[in-house]
């Protein structure tokens, strides 16, 4: 369970394997497709069964909880400044908050859940991170283009670059899977311990988050204290992939990508070190 | 070929090493059966998990030169919250089989009749080891790692393994860990003993037998 390719498995190999190295990349890339794809199936009929509408349920959860959250303030009848449209500002905020919490709050048992799994030896733990955080990633982007299509039925507030949008919660979810990498590599050290400390990280780090507020709503001092936290930017992307320019947003794409790729590449080192010690069975 | 070098594997137990396999040299070949006899916490079943790949050993390496199952045990490669037609279907999509085909072969051949679309946490110990072991033939392998999963079938899952691994013999080599002498004798030619860390080769089963039980 190394952090090579499965593809590179000698026991998975045709016999007379020879080919030049170019192909054989190839064959380990399609190899590393095939057991995603198995493993995110297989995820799928785990958490949510076969019958009825086992599915509908990767959906329904972060649109039943983001739409009640947008539900509460647009009744609660508070404005936003600069006039923003109340019920698709905490849509596009909640529902990708969501996938931050879902992520990392998921990633301490992760490998517990799935231990059968890690009989196959061309399944690493890197392979069922990525299966469970694409899926997330895939639900809350479906989500969020259900409610925000359901809004402009009924508000005719449409989105304005829905691409911008994709773009803002695909960051989210590569800067959550790196960090669950890390939450991982620390359950070395026990997962109920690691377990314990996440969930009230996640839940104290709301107001840091960026998910409720607009940058340009502060005073300039406290934004550049602000716009040292990642997401905060990704928000801000979202907002604007929503909205368009009607008002200020605040963040940095090197800033963004730089910091996805810090915490991924530290990630998969911290896995890396911990991986001979976790306990998974 | 299956080839163990200087392979150890060593724990942390209370702050102190515990060295459970100490040095373990080995070569298994196609149509080689040998079973490895050992006492409870010998070590059998780490051995077996290092040989499949999935443990990695302290020291020393495994080298596999041919397709080497995942180690059939008491259910384990099975998810107990999918249904038995799942498990197939995903084992044959990362083993690259196709998964319709291997789906039948096991539903033939573990006779779940409707448990095989129900959940496996719902399976009696004996049906998820037909489904396991099922499963683990339809894919093929050169080398079957068993970890006395024959022993918690009936007498007649007991006689269809048997003549299951008995036809791969002679593409396949099987490696059976037990602490009874004589599981053994059903399946396999040779035995070895693993026993304060070390492993010991006997050519004649009989034989082993009899040093295992004087031990």
């Amino acid at each position: 369970m190394d952090g090579s390719l499965p593809g590179q498995d000698r026991a998975l190999r045709p016999p007379g394997w020879a080919q030049p190295v170019g192909s054989r990349l190839v064959a380990a890339l399609r190899v590393q497709l095939v057991v995603l794809g198995a493993v995110m199936m297989r995820e799928i009929h785990t958490r949510f069964g076969r019958h009825n509408m086992g599915y509908m349920w990767l959906f329904f959860e972060p649109i039943i909880l983001g739409g009640c959250i947008a539900m509460v303030h647009y009744i609660s009848g508070h404005g936003l400044p600069g006039g923003l449209e109340i019920l698709s500002f905490y849509v596009v905020g909640y529902t990708p908050y969501y996938l931050f919490r879902s992520i990392l709050n998921r990633a301490a048992t992760a490998l517990l859940a799935n231990a059968p799994i890690f009989y196959h030896r061309q399944v690493t733990f890197l392979d069922v991170m990525m299966a469970r955080n694409l899926l997330d990633c895939a639900a809350v982007m479906i989500a969020v283009l259900v409610m925000l299509a359901l809004i402009g039925a009924i508000r005719d507030v449409w989105p304005v670059d829905l691409v911008w949008i994709a773009f803002g919660i695909a960051m989210i979810g590569l800067f959550c899977h790196g960090l669950s990498l890390m939450i991982v590599a620390a359950t070395m050290f026990g997962v109920e311990t690691v377990d314990r400390v996440v969930h009230p990280l996640t839940y104290l780090t709301i107001p840091l988050t960026g998910a409720f507020y607009m940058v340009w709503w502060f005073p300039t001092e406290l934004q550049e204290w602000m716009l040292l936290v990642p997401s905060v930017h990704m928000f801000e992307i979202i907002r604007e992939g929503q909205f368009g320019p009607v008002v200020p947003y605040h963040y940095d794409i090197p800033y963004v990508l730089v910091s996805c790729a810090v915490t991924n590449v530290l990630g998969m080192l911290a896995l890396r070190v911990a991986k001979r010690r976790i306990e998974f069975t | 070929m299956l080839e163990l070098r200087n392979l150890w594997k060593s724990y942390d137990a209370h702050g102190r090493q515990k060295h459970v396999l100490r040095g373990l040299n080995a070569t298994f070949m196609r149509g080689d059966a040998v079973g490895i006899l050992g006492r409870n916490g010998a070590g059998k079943s780490t051995l077996i998990r290092m040989m499949a790949g999935i443990e990695p050993p302290t020291g020393g390496e495994v080298i596999r030169s041919m397709s080497v199952s995942w180690p059939l045990g008491f259910g384990g490669a099975v998810h107990g919250s999918i249904t038995g037609a799942d498990n197939c279907r995903f084992v044959a999509r990362i083993y690259g089989k196709p998964a319709g085909w291997v789906e039948s072969f096991v539903e033939e051949f573990a006779e779940l009749g409707e448990y095989f679309r129900l959940p496996v946490k719902t399976y009696s110990s004996g049906m998820s080891s037909r489904l396991a072991f099922g499963l683990s033939m339809a894919i093929d392998f050169d080398c079957y790692l068993v970890d006395e999963v024959i022993a918690v079938g009936d007498a007649r899952f007991t006689e269809r393994c048997r003549i299951m691994l008995e036809e791969r013999r002679r593409r396949s080599a099987l490696l059976m860990v037990s602490h009874q002498g004589e599981l053994l004798r059903a399946f396999c030619t040779t035995a070895a003993i693993l026993h304060e860390g070390r492993l010991t080769f006997h050519e004649d089963l009989d034989q082993a037998i009899a040093t295992y039980q004087a031990l």
